[in-house]
Protein backbone atom coordinates (compact mmCIF):
# COMPACT_ATOMS: atom_id res chain seq x y z
CA UNK A 1 0.00 0.00 0.00
CA UNK A 2 2.56 2.40 1.04
CA UNK A 3 4.53 1.78 -1.89
CA UNK A 4 1.42 1.86 -3.94
CA UNK A 5 1.05 5.64 -2.62
CA UNK A 6 4.83 6.47 -3.57
CA UNK A 7 4.57 5.17 -6.96
CA UNK A 8 1.21 7.97 -7.17
CA UNK A 9 3.51 11.00 -6.02
CA UNK A 10 6.28 9.73 -8.21
CA UNK A 11 3.68 9.28 -10.96
CA UNK A 12 1.93 12.49 -9.76
CA UNK A 13 5.69 14.51 -9.39
CA UNK A 14 6.80 13.35 -12.69
CA UNK A 15 3.58 14.56 -14.44
CA UNK A 16 3.70 17.90 -13.40
CA UNK A 17 7.39 17.70 -14.01
CA UNK A 18 6.90 16.92 -18.31
CA UNK A 19 3.95 18.84 -18.01
CA UNK A 20 4.99 21.96 -17.02
CA UNK A 21 8.05 21.75 -19.43
CA UNK A 22 6.16 22.40 -22.66
CA UNK A 23 4.10 25.58 -20.86
CA UNK A 24 8.02 27.03 -20.08
CA UNK A 25 8.92 26.72 -23.59
CA UNK A 26 5.89 28.15 -24.51
CA UNK A 27 6.39 31.29 -22.16
CA UNK A 28 10.07 31.42 -23.33
CA UNK A 29 8.88 31.17 -27.16
CA UNK A 30 6.25 34.29 -25.85
CA UNK A 31 8.67 36.51 -24.57
CA UNK A 32 11.29 35.93 -27.24
CA UNK A 33 8.68 36.64 -29.76
CA UNK A 34 8.83 40.48 -29.52
CA UNK A 35 12.52 40.16 -29.64
CA UNK A 36 13.51 38.12 -31.85
CA UNK A 37 16.53 36.05 -30.83
CA UNK A 38 19.69 37.14 -32.89
CA UNK A 39 22.00 33.98 -33.68
CA UNK A 40 25.62 35.43 -34.37
CA UNK A 41 28.05 32.15 -35.61
CA UNK A 42 31.63 32.29 -34.76
CA UNK A 43 33.79 31.65 -38.39
CA UNK A 44 37.49 31.35 -39.12
CA UNK A 45 38.95 32.25 -42.15
CA UNK A 46 37.79 29.01 -43.92
CA UNK A 47 34.32 30.03 -42.76
CA UNK A 48 34.71 33.38 -44.28
CA UNK A 49 35.15 32.20 -47.64
CA UNK A 50 32.39 29.60 -47.49
CA UNK A 51 30.18 32.51 -46.39
CA UNK A 52 31.61 34.33 -50.00
CA UNK A 53 31.93 31.49 -51.94
CA UNK A 54 28.32 29.87 -50.90
CA UNK A 55 27.04 26.98 -52.05
CA UNK A 56 26.87 25.96 -55.63
CA UNK A 57 23.06 26.65 -55.77
CA UNK A 58 23.10 29.98 -54.27
CA UNK A 59 23.49 32.07 -57.68
CA UNK A 60 22.51 35.27 -56.38
CA UNK A 61 24.40 38.81 -55.73
CA UNK A 62 25.82 39.09 -52.44
CA UNK A 63 26.55 42.19 -50.27
CA UNK A 64 29.18 41.93 -47.34
CA UNK A 65 29.56 44.27 -44.46
CA UNK A 66 32.60 44.47 -42.10
CA UNK A 67 31.67 46.15 -38.73
CA UNK A 68 32.39 46.15 -35.31
CA UNK A 69 30.22 47.31 -32.04
CA UNK A 70 33.34 50.06 -31.26
CA UNK A 71 33.46 51.24 -34.84
CA UNK A 72 31.31 54.81 -34.88
CA UNK A 73 30.72 54.79 -38.56
CA UNK A 74 29.59 50.80 -38.68
CA UNK A 75 27.15 51.89 -36.54
CA UNK A 76 26.03 54.73 -37.80
CA UNK A 77 25.72 53.86 -41.56
CA UNK A 78 23.90 50.27 -40.10
CA UNK A 79 20.64 51.40 -40.52
CA UNK A 80 20.87 52.27 -44.17
CA UNK A 81 22.08 48.77 -44.77
CA UNK A 82 19.50 47.37 -42.92
CA UNK A 83 16.91 49.67 -45.67
CA UNK A 84 19.13 48.45 -48.44
CA UNK A 85 18.77 44.51 -47.72
CA UNK A 86 14.65 45.41 -47.31
CA UNK A 87 14.37 47.13 -50.44
CA UNK A 88 16.84 44.65 -52.62
CA UNK A 89 16.33 41.03 -51.46
CA UNK A 90 12.96 40.63 -52.97
CA UNK A 91 15.08 41.73 -56.51
CA UNK A 92 17.25 38.55 -55.90
CA UNK A 93 20.16 39.99 -53.47
CA UNK A 94 21.69 38.72 -50.64
CA UNK A 95 23.23 40.58 -47.53
CA UNK A 96 25.27 39.32 -44.63
CA UNK A 97 27.06 40.87 -41.64
CA UNK A 98 30.42 39.77 -40.35
CA UNK A 99 31.51 41.50 -37.22
CA UNK A 100 35.53 41.55 -36.37
CA UNK A 101 34.04 42.05 -32.38
CA UNK A 102 36.19 39.66 -29.86
CA UNK A 103 34.52 36.39 -29.74
CA UNK A 104 33.48 37.52 -25.57
CA UNK A 105 31.08 39.52 -27.23
CA UNK A 106 29.43 37.32 -29.47
CA UNK A 107 26.38 36.41 -27.24
CA UNK A 108 26.24 39.83 -25.90
CA UNK A 109 27.05 43.28 -27.81
CA UNK A 110 27.29 42.24 -31.14
CA UNK A 111 23.87 40.61 -31.00
CA UNK A 112 22.11 43.29 -28.79
CA UNK A 113 22.95 45.43 -31.56
CA UNK A 114 21.81 43.45 -34.17
CA UNK A 115 18.57 43.40 -32.76
CA UNK A 116 18.52 46.83 -31.96
CA UNK A 117 19.27 47.04 -35.91
CA UNK A 118 16.11 44.37 -36.49
CA UNK A 119 18.79 42.39 -38.51
CA UNK A 120 17.01 39.45 -39.96
CA UNK A 121 19.83 38.35 -42.19
CA UNK A 122 22.86 35.68 -41.27
CA UNK A 123 25.54 36.98 -38.90
CA UNK A 124 28.82 36.25 -38.34
CA UNK A 125 31.61 37.28 -36.30
CA UNK A 126 35.13 36.61 -37.38
CA UNK A 127 37.16 34.44 -34.62
CA UNK A 128 40.54 34.33 -35.99
CA UNK A 129 43.86 35.30 -33.99
CA UNK A 130 45.56 36.83 -37.06
CA UNK A 131 43.18 38.80 -39.42
CA UNK A 132 45.59 39.25 -42.88
CA UNK A 133 44.69 35.68 -43.65
CA UNK A 134 40.92 36.18 -43.39
CA UNK A 135 41.35 39.95 -45.22
CA UNK A 136 43.20 38.67 -47.75
CA UNK A 137 40.52 36.49 -49.06
CA UNK A 138 38.14 39.15 -49.56
CA UNK A 139 40.59 41.60 -51.03
CA UNK A 140 44.30 41.61 -51.07
CA UNK A 141 44.29 45.48 -50.88
CA UNK A 142 42.01 45.90 -48.08
CA UNK A 143 44.13 47.48 -45.08
CA UNK A 144 41.99 46.02 -42.57
CA UNK A 145 40.28 50.02 -42.41
CA UNK A 146 36.37 49.87 -41.18
CA UNK A 147 33.79 50.01 -41.82
CA UNK A 148 34.18 47.91 -45.14
CA UNK A 149 31.34 46.95 -47.65
CA UNK A 150 31.91 44.70 -50.65
CA UNK A 151 29.42 43.48 -53.83
CA UNK A 152 29.90 40.18 -54.89
CA UNK A 153 28.03 38.79 -58.25
CA UNK A 154 26.39 36.03 -58.31
CA UNK A 155 29.92 33.98 -59.61
CA UNK A 156 31.53 35.92 -56.81
CA UNK A 157 33.43 38.06 -58.42
CA UNK A 158 34.61 41.08 -56.62
CA UNK A 159 32.15 44.12 -58.44
CA UNK A 160 32.14 47.11 -55.50
CA UNK A 161 33.65 47.80 -52.30
CA UNK A 162 33.65 50.69 -50.28
CA UNK A 163 36.05 51.35 -47.29
CA UNK A 164 34.84 53.58 -44.80
CA UNK A 165 30.95 54.53 -44.50
CA UNK A 166 28.78 53.90 -47.31
CA UNK A 167 27.11 56.40 -49.75
CA UNK A 168 24.37 55.17 -50.20
CA UNK A 169 23.19 56.58 -53.87
CA UNK A 170 26.73 55.24 -55.30
CA UNK A 171 25.77 51.65 -53.44
CA UNK A 172 22.38 51.56 -54.77
CA UNK A 173 23.81 52.34 -58.49
CA UNK A 174 26.19 49.72 -58.08
CA UNK A 175 23.49 47.08 -56.58
CA UNK A 176 20.83 47.95 -59.33
CA UNK A 177 23.39 47.90 -61.77
CA UNK A 178 24.76 44.57 -60.92
CA UNK A 179 20.94 43.25 -60.22
CA UNK A 180 20.11 44.42 -63.76
CA UNK A 181 23.33 42.59 -65.40
CA UNK A 182 22.14 39.37 -63.92
CA UNK A 183 18.84 39.32 -65.22
CA UNK A 184 20.04 40.54 -68.12
CA UNK A 185 22.54 37.17 -68.22
CA UNK A 186 19.34 34.59 -66.62
CA UNK A 187 17.20 35.89 -69.67
CA UNK A 188 19.61 35.44 -72.38
CA UNK A 189 20.55 31.64 -70.94
CA UNK A 190 17.10 31.56 -70.37
CA UNK A 191 16.53 32.40 -74.31
CA UNK A 192 19.69 30.12 -74.95
CA UNK A 193 18.31 27.12 -73.10
CA UNK A 194 14.67 27.50 -74.83
CA UNK A 195 16.68 28.04 -78.61
CA UNK A 196 18.45 24.85 -78.21
CA UNK A 197 15.56 22.86 -77.82
CA UNK B 1 17.37 79.26 -77.99
CA UNK B 2 16.92 79.05 -73.89
CA UNK B 3 17.72 75.25 -74.63
CA UNK B 4 20.75 75.38 -76.23
CA UNK B 5 22.09 78.10 -73.39
CA UNK B 6 21.26 76.03 -70.43
CA UNK B 7 22.93 72.82 -72.86
CA UNK B 8 25.82 75.32 -73.02
CA UNK B 9 26.08 76.17 -69.16
CA UNK B 10 25.42 72.49 -68.16
CA UNK B 11 28.45 71.17 -70.17
CA UNK B 12 30.68 74.22 -69.47
CA UNK B 13 29.84 73.37 -65.81
CA UNK B 14 30.71 69.92 -65.82
CA UNK B 15 33.70 70.18 -68.18
CA UNK B 16 34.94 72.90 -65.18
CA UNK B 17 34.15 70.41 -62.15
CA UNK B 18 36.41 67.42 -64.01
CA UNK B 19 39.08 70.43 -64.94
CA UNK B 20 38.97 71.02 -60.44
CA UNK B 21 39.71 67.48 -60.27
CA UNK B 22 42.16 66.97 -62.44
CA UNK B 23 44.10 70.11 -61.31
CA UNK B 24 43.68 69.15 -57.50
CA UNK B 25 44.95 65.71 -58.08
CA UNK B 26 42.36 65.05 -55.23
CA UNK B 27 40.66 61.78 -55.48
CA UNK B 28 37.00 61.26 -55.48
CA UNK B 29 35.87 61.31 -51.89
CA UNK B 30 36.31 58.34 -49.57
CA UNK B 31 38.49 56.62 -52.68
CA UNK B 32 41.93 56.25 -50.54
CA UNK B 33 45.14 56.34 -53.16
CA UNK B 34 47.08 53.66 -52.72
CA UNK B 35 50.37 53.74 -50.81
CA UNK B 36 53.83 53.84 -51.67
CA UNK B 37 55.60 50.40 -52.66
CA UNK B 38 58.02 49.19 -50.18
CA UNK B 39 61.22 50.39 -51.35
CA UNK B 40 60.17 53.64 -52.75
CA UNK B 41 61.44 56.85 -51.16
CA UNK B 42 59.14 59.00 -48.88
CA UNK B 43 59.42 62.72 -49.51
CA UNK B 44 59.77 64.89 -46.81
CA UNK B 45 56.91 67.12 -45.71
CA UNK B 46 56.40 69.70 -42.77
CA UNK B 47 53.72 69.48 -40.76
CA UNK B 48 52.84 71.26 -37.04
CA UNK B 49 52.67 69.61 -33.63
CA UNK B 50 49.54 69.79 -31.60
CA UNK B 51 50.98 73.10 -30.18
CA UNK B 52 51.03 74.58 -33.59
CA UNK B 53 54.89 74.52 -33.90
CA UNK B 54 56.35 73.05 -37.45
CA UNK B 55 58.17 69.74 -38.07
CA UNK B 56 59.89 68.48 -41.01
CA UNK B 57 60.35 65.12 -41.49
CA UNK B 58 63.88 65.49 -41.70
CA UNK B 59 64.30 67.54 -38.38
CA UNK B 60 62.39 64.22 -36.70
CA UNK B 61 64.06 61.78 -38.27
CA UNK B 62 66.32 59.22 -36.12
CA UNK B 63 69.99 58.46 -37.52
CA UNK B 64 68.75 55.04 -38.09
CA UNK B 65 65.42 56.05 -39.61
CA UNK B 66 61.72 56.71 -38.62
CA UNK B 67 58.44 54.55 -37.39
CA UNK B 68 55.49 57.04 -38.36
CA UNK B 69 52.59 55.45 -37.55
CA UNK B 70 49.28 57.14 -38.25
CA UNK B 71 46.80 57.34 -34.73
CA UNK B 72 43.98 58.65 -33.82
CA UNK B 73 42.26 60.03 -30.59
CA UNK B 74 38.82 58.26 -30.32
CA UNK B 75 39.55 54.84 -32.60
CA UNK B 76 39.14 52.11 -29.88
CA UNK B 77 41.81 49.83 -32.08
CA UNK B 78 44.82 52.91 -32.19
CA UNK B 79 43.46 53.56 -28.60
CA UNK B 80 44.71 49.87 -27.63
CA UNK B 81 47.90 50.36 -28.80
CA UNK B 82 48.94 53.23 -26.79
CA UNK B 83 51.19 51.65 -24.23
CA UNK B 84 52.63 49.32 -26.91
CA UNK B 85 53.18 52.87 -29.08
CA UNK B 86 54.72 54.83 -26.21
CA UNK B 87 57.06 51.68 -25.16
CA UNK B 88 57.97 50.97 -29.11
CA UNK B 89 59.12 54.94 -28.95
CA UNK B 90 61.17 54.30 -25.91
CA UNK B 91 62.12 51.02 -27.19
CA UNK B 92 64.00 52.17 -30.02
CA UNK B 93 65.06 55.95 -29.33
CA UNK B 94 68.28 54.83 -28.00
CA UNK B 95 68.58 52.82 -31.15
CA UNK B 96 68.51 55.74 -33.06
CA UNK B 97 64.84 54.93 -34.90
CA UNK B 98 62.25 57.49 -33.99
CA UNK B 99 58.69 56.98 -33.47
CA UNK B 100 56.36 59.80 -34.92
CA UNK B 101 52.74 60.02 -34.74
CA UNK B 102 50.84 61.52 -37.07
CA UNK B 103 46.96 62.23 -36.70
CA UNK B 104 44.74 62.90 -39.71
CA UNK B 105 41.36 62.79 -38.65
CA UNK B 106 39.03 65.57 -40.08
CA UNK B 107 36.71 65.06 -36.71
CA UNK B 108 39.89 65.50 -34.56
CA UNK B 109 41.57 69.07 -33.47
CA UNK B 110 45.14 69.74 -32.48
CA UNK B 111 43.68 70.83 -28.76
CA UNK B 112 41.80 66.86 -28.65
CA UNK B 113 45.35 65.77 -30.07
CA UNK B 114 47.10 67.52 -27.27
CA UNK B 115 45.10 66.05 -24.65
CA UNK B 116 45.36 62.58 -25.05
CA UNK B 117 48.44 62.33 -25.70
CA UNK B 118 48.73 63.99 -22.44
CA UNK B 119 46.08 61.20 -21.22
CA UNK B 120 47.70 58.56 -22.56
CA UNK B 121 51.39 59.44 -21.70
CA UNK B 122 52.14 59.54 -24.98
CA UNK B 123 55.25 61.53 -25.59
CA UNK B 124 56.60 61.19 -28.65
CA UNK B 125 56.34 63.70 -31.40
CA UNK B 126 52.51 63.83 -32.85
CA UNK B 127 51.90 65.72 -35.94
CA UNK B 128 48.53 67.03 -36.65
CA UNK B 129 47.99 66.31 -40.41
CA UNK B 130 44.55 68.95 -41.03
CA UNK B 131 43.64 67.97 -44.99
CA UNK B 132 45.17 64.75 -45.04
CA UNK B 133 47.70 65.58 -47.48
CA UNK B 134 50.52 63.11 -45.74
CA UNK B 135 47.95 60.84 -45.00
CA UNK B 136 46.92 61.33 -48.98
CA UNK B 137 50.75 61.07 -49.73
CA UNK B 138 50.94 57.95 -47.82
CA UNK B 139 47.68 56.40 -48.80
CA UNK B 140 47.50 55.64 -45.00
CA UNK B 141 43.68 54.66 -44.43
CA UNK B 142 43.56 53.00 -40.83
CA UNK B 143 44.37 53.65 -37.46
CA UNK B 144 46.97 52.64 -36.65
CA UNK B 145 48.79 52.11 -39.22
CA UNK B 146 52.68 52.07 -39.34
CA UNK B 147 55.07 53.18 -42.06
CA UNK B 148 59.33 52.29 -41.52
CA UNK B 149 61.68 54.48 -43.12
CA UNK B 150 65.15 53.85 -42.91
CA UNK B 151 67.83 57.04 -43.01
CA UNK B 152 67.29 58.01 -46.43
CA UNK B 153 63.38 57.94 -46.18
CA UNK B 154 63.34 54.73 -47.99
CA UNK B 155 59.97 52.80 -47.26
CA UNK B 156 60.98 49.49 -45.78
CA UNK B 157 57.83 48.33 -44.10
CA UNK B 158 54.39 49.30 -43.95
CA UNK B 159 51.12 48.12 -42.03
CA UNK B 160 50.86 46.66 -38.49
CA UNK B 161 52.19 47.03 -35.08
CA UNK B 162 51.55 43.69 -34.24
CA UNK B 163 48.83 41.40 -34.58
CA UNK B 164 46.22 41.75 -32.43
CA UNK B 165 44.33 44.03 -30.79
CA UNK B 166 44.72 43.24 -27.30
CA UNK B 167 47.95 43.21 -26.15
CA UNK B 168 47.32 39.35 -24.85
CA UNK B 169 46.53 38.35 -27.97
CA UNK B 170 49.79 39.15 -29.67
CA UNK B 171 51.68 36.17 -30.92
CA UNK B 172 53.62 38.07 -33.98
CA UNK B 173 54.99 41.76 -33.89
CA UNK B 174 56.26 42.69 -37.69
CA UNK B 175 56.98 46.23 -36.79
CA UNK B 176 59.65 45.45 -34.06
CA UNK B 177 60.87 42.70 -36.40
CA UNK B 178 61.45 44.73 -39.24
CA UNK B 179 63.34 47.11 -36.75
CA UNK B 180 65.00 44.62 -35.38
CA UNK B 181 66.19 42.75 -38.81
CA UNK B 182 66.82 46.10 -39.84
CA UNK B 183 69.23 47.04 -37.06
CA UNK B 184 70.88 43.99 -37.22
CA UNK B 185 71.76 44.55 -41.01
CA UNK B 186 69.32 41.82 -42.24
CA UNK B 187 66.45 41.87 -44.40
CA UNK B 188 63.37 42.06 -43.46
CA UNK B 189 61.25 38.81 -43.37
CA UNK B 190 57.82 40.36 -43.47
CA UNK B 191 57.70 43.40 -45.33
CA UNK B 192 54.15 44.42 -45.75
CA UNK B 193 50.97 43.33 -42.49
CA UNK B 194 47.37 44.22 -42.29
CA UNK B 195 44.95 44.63 -39.29
CA UNK B 196 41.47 45.76 -38.31
CA UNK B 197 40.94 49.09 -37.65
CA UNK B 198 39.56 52.86 -37.66
CA UNK B 199 38.77 54.39 -41.37
CA UNK B 200 40.67 57.47 -41.37
CA UNK B 201 38.24 60.41 -41.17
CA UNK B 202 39.04 62.76 -44.09
CA UNK B 203 38.92 66.31 -44.99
Amino acid sequence: MKLTRKLLWLGLVLSLMLGSSPVSAQSKRTATKSQPKISVAAIDADGLVAVLKRGATNNKPLLVNFWATWCDPCREEFPDLVKIDKQYRPQGLDFTAVSIDDLSEIETTVPQFLREMQVTVPTYLLNVSDPELAMSKVDPQWSGALPATFLYDAQGQLVYKRLGRIKVPELTEAIEKLLRSSESKVSSSGFAVSGSK
Amino acid sequence: MKKNLISTLLVTSILFACAIVAVSGRPAEGDIPLPPAIGATIADFTLPDANGKEHSLASLAGKNGSVLIFIAVQCPVSNAYNERMEKLAQDYKAKGINVIGINSNVAESADAVKAHAAEKHLTFTILKDAGNKVADRLGASVTPQAYFIDASNKLLYLGRIDNSKSAEGVTSSELRDALDATLAGKPITKTTANAFGCTIKRA
